[in-house]
């Protein structure tokens, strides 16, 4: 229907919605009973949870030796996984931050859940350094905290501390960004909220929200403050400096330069994928094929397909800087990837992060939801395995071959990792349960609707949204922007 | 809420309402107390609570001495001198005291013969002291019982015997003790048909009876390795488990010795069918088929009587098949070149062959040069001829008293019908000290105490006789055989009345000391004196002796050789956990023993590493053993260790963690691996160690091995090679002709860093540093049990080395290089390189490890939270993780934890402090004596225990130290010195004795071209 009027360009709201149809359908979820499919995924995700719950707490009372590793091999699921959240994690601030500094407007469709994806992967990845540790309990002592142990501080030379600093502070930035975001909407729940405790925390963490002209005006100082100096530097850093765990060490395969670069490509790479899965999922179950269009899908396999190459030609730099530099333990590692005894997982990681994007060249593969579904689940596994190859590959065939050693993850990495998605998923399905799961504020300055002659049926409601959400003239200044650009 | 309450009284009604006024009149004491004092205290008591309920361990409480011993200080460790019984070789030993409890072995410096060494099984033998299942008294009848009742019931059956003129037997393993050979010649005078049988589970038997063939006498010549410039053994494992390893490395090394400006190296040719450690160090080694030794060594003989221009008496034998002319040409030349200074040893167990070696000897100018005749060796005596005597007579059912000391004949003799044998005997008396297979089946057992409770002698070489003295009350309610003896001759003394009194008659007169009490105190001081030996009878060699030796024909099967483990030996030391998990020396396997086949053996029989084989002979018991695939062993052998399999080794089923998927080390009443003793031979010829004729067939089955080290060569994997057959320069190596010519011949090629990111330390007072000469060491693993001894390693078990999570702070990393199938091989003790630009060490969060001023690379474990980076970032793979809390649950072995170590708790990261306690505890006595540290003074345990001196700890400050001129030694390297890390641990370059053009090393062209 949309195409006949915008016949340049897709509309990214489909359905020809109204701003009120908007809050309607996006609050739909929240206000309804929960479905039975919802709830069907909730209690998996949450025995699921369960599950690694009880494999940590078995491994942090009994010891790290629960898990496959050796005197070889000291870093594999537990990092792995580590390092594959924190590459979740960036998608949210990038499509937030970034994409919305390039003024990617279709990006509002998808940032909310982003954000909230990003917030709960970091959150799963946050749990591994800790419960890698030999002495979990003692975590804390890698905080520089003022202490009574003479002048016993924190060592500033170890990558894992300057970790420590960028997910911390990459964990909170994304959850202010992910709040101050979520404001405008929950002001207009508050409003549609019968009185009690729902009612109460809305308007709690509305913030007195009025939609004035002033709020909004600060507010969008506020957001774009957050997104220019603070969320866009992190989502470079973080994942560079994650990289630095490898990059810093001496270990062939984690010593080189290229790893920042590459690993946040491969960041976006995985991030981006894990969000298209997640929306598949969500405008199915949701029901919100309108607002997370097919064109939204298929402007994100672009990019999937771009990080693909960046991935692939770090992969390829990778060997090419082995066999240039003639560092012969160099040149071993990546002979031994490919080709030792570990190569599978190479090959999986190959197969899933290099061929598997390549079909997103044909429009018809990057509008075919279940081909997009099950590439961005291969691709995940994919990106898993390149850290799981980064790690476990590189260490278990090192300098001294008297220590060469294989690893087999033991039933409580399995269920750990497995419990990191429990914990995924729960947190998600809360998070679609209880708030908006899609920008209402922002979704209504990209609405088609808006240029059109309004629809006199729902006239009464406009003017209650209008209330809390001036967004007119945003909208029709944005929707201007997107034609002519 | 009152006013529907009904009241009882005016009280309970007017109480239920509050009133300001009357309640705080009648409140008993007003708390002096306003809201924020209550804050405070609220706020210290609930952090006080949380303050004490931190501490994680129960409050121990010390409870000093009374009254204080003498000569106990605490914290100060007293040494006592004494004689090892790890085995009967008798090396001398120091015991290091810490509150009256053995804590550490220590080799004697001062020892005529083992010269300050200790082998592996002498360091852990201290483990056994401890041991919780030694017998707490002594039995009758299976049953815990008194002396009393005991020495009745014997000294009855004594009586008995003697009235009857029943028949009494002694069987012992070799007596080493002069006091307990003159009680034993005494408590067998008193009946009329009573013998003393010896043998030693491995055997030498067949070397004495050449002996006696040759030279009249049967007796041990006492082998002189150092004094050697040319040795050809065949299949004599001397440098690992033949008669006197310990000896037999420290004389080695002494011949090999490439220090100084005259480097002298002896040359070793090793002639064996399997891959045993001395050949592992040969400079030439030849893989011979066992069928062919006895050719082999006429062949040698032949052509070593052609050069000394005598007839070999018999004729030429057939041309051997596997040995090539060319070799034995080349060792008849070299052997007769040296003469004087050459020497063959055999290890094998037909009489026949060893005489061929005595003609051998003989004609080389052997006998008096490089084999001491007039000092023989006395470490084994065993008969077996008279064994196998004892054993008919034993399954007639004649011996009507039989005693047994030392061995364990139902165990380790081949005899099926032993055990019924031994159980029916009328009355059979053990001496055994823990439960054994024979022990089990006696009607006595007079527990004898551990070796470091009792006071004991020992003449180990004719004319050295030592002492071992009592380190700690007896733990047990023990008696030594000498005095039990005694007491069944009713004339019951201690131990030490009877080794005074025996030394006082008879070794006394072999001195030339004046007065008993000062030799006495002086030899119990150095634990061990030189005197004279008793002269020996030795006639002329019997030249008619010697027949020449054919190959004993082949067939398609298989020729099994039984071997002792350098952990294990015979079996006796099967409940030692330390040698359970310690790894062998050549395959690295721990825990089991194994059918080694050679990779083309096991590529026909398709089978690989882990599948079980099952060894069968017609007509006899079969085993099954998995396979282990050896390199470098002949194709129609396989090769099973001896000592596995023995009685009660199933206590290690609860031996290290237990969780969710974890195996135990053995199934409940199994036992560690299999027992292959009844596989070995005894007949006439003595004992034999080789089946022919054996199948091997593939049961499908698998069985999982423990080892430490699974890639076993030093170039990677061909597919994988960079450039082909890749090398690493871990191991640098040189032959003899190009280290003559240049020093630092091997040395792949030199690094060279201008400039550093990393500023240089600086180390003003101290840099301590450690040198490791390859040449010298000989992988013997006693470094290694040593470590885990002075700094409390924990055993692991199987499953956890499996895992390849084992401890050791010291390993010895053993490479192949060149053929697959015959390949050289070289040991390389690895520990912590304490790195002046340690990696680990900047990656650590929280500085749990980090440089002292010393140079030291120290692991905090206090602060240590076990992110583990420091491991993967170190090169060397040395850190060990505590994967689990492992076990220190066994009360009596916690005694001998050294307390200077503290014991490491889970989570945390481990690895070799270069013995820091003892760096601290050197520096201590040098300052309390107002003076430097001394070079050399400060010994860490690795290398004060090893028998080849291959290690070298000192200080680099001082540029006179030993380890300072070793680092400037152009022999000297460090392992990736590439990566400048700059270790504080450096190698000694592998010299061979061996021709340019065989060495299978990297020539230098190569090398460059490797490194592009």
């Amino acid at each position: 229907m949309a195409r006949t009027a915008w016949p340049l360009r897709e509309p990214l709201i489909a359905g020809d919605k109204t701003p009120a149809q908007v809050t309607i359908d996006i609050s739909r979820p929240l206000e309804g009973r929960a479905t039975p499919l919802w709830w069907a995924a909730f209690l998996v995700s949450l025995t699921t949870l369960f599950v690694g719950m009880v494999a940590v707490s078995y491994q942090i009372k009994t010891g790290i030796g629960t898990w496959g590793l050796n005197r070889t091999i000291g870093w594999s699921f537990d990092i792995t996984n580590f390092v594959f959240w924190v590459g979740i994690g960036h998608a949210g601030t990038l499509i937030s931050a970034i994409l919305f500094l390039l003024r990617q407007r279709w990006r509002t469709s998808v940032n909310r859940a982003a954000e909230a994806m990003t917030l709960f992967a970091v959150m799963c990845a946050g749990i591994f350094p800790i419960i890698h540790m030999g002495r979990p309990w003692l975590a804390f002592w890698v905080l520089p905290y003022p202490n009574g142990r003479g002048p016993l501080w924190v060592n500033f030379r170890s990558p894992l501390l300057w970790d420590v600093f960028a997910i911390s502070t990459y964990f909170i930035i994304s959850a202010v960004f992910w709040y101050v975001g979520l404001i405008p909407d929950l002001a207009t729940l508050r409003d549609r909220t019968k009185p009690g405790l729902r009612q109460r925390l809305f308007s709690f963490f509305s913030l007195g929200w009025n939609g004035a002209l002033s709020v909004w005006n600060r507010y969008e100082t506020v957001y774009l403050i957050l997104a220019a100096a603070l969320a866009t530097p992190l989502v470079l850093s973080v994942h560079s400096i994650v990289s630095f765990d490898f990059a810093t060490s001496v270990l062939p395969g984690w010593h080189t330069t290229i790893f920042p670069p590459y690993f946040v490509g491969g960041a976006i790479f995985s991030g981006m994928s894990m969000v298209l899965t997640l929306m598949i999922i969500a405008r199915k179950t949701m029901r919100l094929e309108d607002y997370l269009t097919i064109r939204h899908i298929d402007t994100m396999t672009k990019l999937v397909l771009a990080t693909s190459w960046m991935v692939a030609i770090a992969y390829a730099t990778e060997f090419f800087v082995a066999l240039y530099s003639g560092n012969e333990l160099e040149r071993f590692v990546f002979l031994n990837r490919a080709m030792g005894p570990m190569a599978w997982s190479y090959w999986i990681m190959v197969c899933c992060n290099v061929l598997v994007p390549q079909i997103f060249w044909f429009r018809r593969m990057r509008r075919a939801l279940p081909v997009v579904f099950v590439a961005t689940i291969l691709i995940n596994v994919g990106m898993w395995f390149e850290r799981f190859v980064i790690i476990t590959t590189s260490l278990h065939r090192d300098f001294l071959p008297s220590s060469w050693a294989s690893y087999t993850p033991t039933l409580i990495e399995l269920a750990t990792l497995a419990g990191s998605f429990g914990l995924f998923f729960t947190c998600f399905l809360l998070f679609c349960r209880f708030l908006p799961m899609i920008a209402m504020a922002e979704i209504k300055g990209v609405l088609n609707a808006h240029l059109k002659p309004a629809h006199g049926l729902e006239v009464a409601e406009v003017e209650v949204e209008a209330e809390t959400e001036p967004i007119a003239a945003r909208s029709v200044v944005g929707g201007l922007e997107e034609v002519q650009t | 809420m009152s006013e529907n309450r009904y009241w009882k009284s005016v009280e309970e009604r007017d109480s239920s309402l509050p009133r300001a006024g009357r309640s705080e009149s009648e409140a008993p004491v007003a708390l002096p107390i306003d809201r924020r004092g209550f804050l405070k205290a609220s706020g210290f008591t609930v952090a006080g609570t949380l303050l004490v309920g931190c501490s994680r361990k129960p409050v121990e409480k010390a409870i000093p001495y009374l009254v204080q011993p003498e000569e106990i200080v605490p914290g100060r460790a007293t040494w006592y001198a004494s004689t090892c019984g790890g085995c009967a070789a008798g090396c001398g030993a120091l015991v290091k005291c810490r509150d009256g409890r053995p804590i550490k072995l220590e080799g004697n410096r001062d020892h005529p013969f083992s010269q300050g060494g200790l082998c592996a099984v002498g360091q852990a033998s201290l483990l056994g002291l401890y041991d919780s299942q030694r017998f707490s008294g002594p039995q009758l009848a299976g049953r815990q019982s008194g002396w009393d009742e005991v020495d009745q019931a014997v000294t009855g059956r004594i009586a008995e015997v003697t009235a009857s003129k029943g028949r009494v037997r002694l069987l012992t393993d070799t007596v080493t003790s002069p006091t307990e050979q003159r009680l034993i010649d005494r408590f067998l005078r008193q009946f009329s048909d009573a013998k003393h049988v010896v043998y030693d589970p491995l055997s030498s038997s067949a070397i004495l009876d050449a002996h006696q063939t040759t030279h009249g006498l049967r007796v041990l010549p006492r082998y002189r390795f150092g004094r050697a410039d040319v040795i050809v053994s065949f299949g004599a494992d001397f440098l690992g488990t033949w008669i006197s390893p310990v000896e037999f490395t420290t004389d080695y090394r002494s011949g090999r010795n490439l220090d100084g400006d005259s480097p002298r190296l002896s040359f070793h040719a090793q002639l064996e069918s399997r891959m045993s450690l001395t050949g592992s160090n040969a400079d030439l080694r030849v893989i011979l088929d066992p069928a062919e030794e006895g050719l082999a060594l006429g062949r040698l003989a032949e052509k070593v009587a052609e050069l000394a221009g005598t007839a070999y008496p018999g004729f030429a034998g057939t041309s051997s098949s596997v040995l090539e002319e060319a070799t034995l040409d080349d060792l008849a030349e070299r052997l007769w070149q040296a003469r004087g200074r050459s020497l063959v040893v055999s290890a094998s167990q037909s009489s026949r062959q060893q005489v061929l070696v005595n003609y051998l000897n003989q004609l080389l100018g052997a006998y008096g040069a490089t084999i001491d005749l007039e000092r023989p060796s006395m470490q084994r005596q065993g008969n077996d001829i008279a064994l196998a005597e004892l054993a008919d007579e034993l399954a007639r059912g004649s011996v009507d008293l039989l005693l047994i000391q030392g061995v364990n004949p139902v165990y380790d003799l081949p005899l099926p019908g032993l055990a019924k044998a031994v159980e029916e005997a009328p009355f059979v008396v053990s001496f055994a000290a823990s439960l054994d297979e024979t022990a089990a089946r006696a009607d006595a057992i007079c527990p004898e105490p551990h070796f470091l409770e009792a006071w004991g002698d020992c003449e180990a070489v004719a004319g050295v006789v030592s002492i071992a003295q009592p380190a700690i009350r007896p733990l047990r309610d023990t008696r030594s055989m000498m005095e039990s003896l005694s007491v069944w001759l009713g004339e019951p003394k201690s131990a030490l009345d009877l080794i005074q009194e025996c030394w006082l008659e008879e070794i006394l007169p072999r001195t030339s000391a004046l007065s008993f009490r000062s030799f006495w105190d002086h030899t119990v001081r150095d634990g061990s004196a030189l005197i004279a030996a008793e002269a020996l009878e030795v006639s002329p060699f019997v030249i008619s002796a010697v027949e020449p030796l054919g190959s004993v024909g082949q067939d398609e099967h298989f020729t099994l050789e039984l071997y002792p483990t350098i952990g294990l030996l015979d079996g006796r030391h099967a409940h030692n956990p330390w040698l359970q998990e310690l790894p062998d020396p050549v395959t690295k396997v721990t825990w089991d023993n194994y059918a080694s086949l050679s990779p083309v053996a096991a590529a026909d029989l398709g089978v690989g590493e882990s599948d079980v084989v099952r060894l069968e002979v017609p007509g006899e018991q079969s085993f099954e053993l998995p396979v282990y695939v050896q390199p470098g062993q002949h194709d129609r052998v396989v090769a099973v260790a001896l000592g596995y399999g023995r009685l009660g080794t199933d206590r290690f089923h609860t031996a290290g963690p237990k969780w969710l998927q974890s195996k135990p080390t053995v199934d409940a009443g199994a036992t560690v691996g299999v027992n292959a003793a009844p596989w070995t031979t005894l007949g006439k010829e003595g004992r034999g160690y080789r089946r022919s004729g054996v199948k091997v067939i593939p049961t499908g089955r698998t069985y999982d091995l423990a080892s430490t080290q699974t890639y076993h060569f030093l170039s990677v994997p061909e597919k994988l090679a960079p450039t082909d057959g890749q090398d690493r320069p871990i191991i640098q190596e040189a032959v003899l002709e190009e280290y003559l010519e240049d020093r630092s011949a091997g040395a792949p090629h030199l690094h060279h860093f201008e400039s550093d990111l990393w500023g240089e330390h600086e180390f003003d007072v101290h840099h301590w540093a450690m040198a490791i000469d390859l040449s010298a060491c000989t992988g013997c693993a006693a470094c290694v049990v040593s470590c885990q001894a002075e700094n409390n390693v924990p055993v692991v078990g199987k499953d956890e080395v499996e895992r390849r999570r084992e401890m050791h702070w010291i390993r010895i990393d053993r490479y192949y290089r060149g053929d697959p199938t015959a390949p050289d091989t070289v040991h390389q003790p690895m520990m912590c390189h304490h790195c002046d630009n340690a990696p680990c060490e900047t990656v650590c969060p929280v500085i749990a490890t980090l440089h002292s001023s010393e140079g030291l690379n120290m692991q905090i474990y206090n602060r240590c939270v076990g992110t583990r980076y420091c491991a993967n970032n170190c090169p060397y793979k040395v850190r060990r993780f505590n994967w689990f809390d492992y076990a220190h649950d066994d009360k009596l072995e916690n005694l001998m934890l050294n307390p200077d170590v503290t014991v490491r708790d889970r989570g945390v990261m481990e690895k070799c402090s270069l013995c820091v306690q003892r760096i601290q505890e050197g520096k201590i006595v040098a300052i309390s004596e107002g003076r430097e540290v001394a070079d050399g003074e400060i010994q860490t345990a690795c290398q004060q225990s090893c028998p080849a001196q291959a290690i070298v700890f000192g200080d680099l400050v001082d540029p006179e130290s030993r380890v300072s001129k070793i680092f400037g030694d152009p022999r000297h390297y460090v392992i990736f010195e590439e990566l400048n890390v700059r270790p504080s641990v450096g190698y000694l370059r592998l010299v061979r004795n061996r021709p340019a053009i065989t060495a299978g090393h990297v020539t230098e062209e190569q090398e460059d071209s490797h490194h592009g």
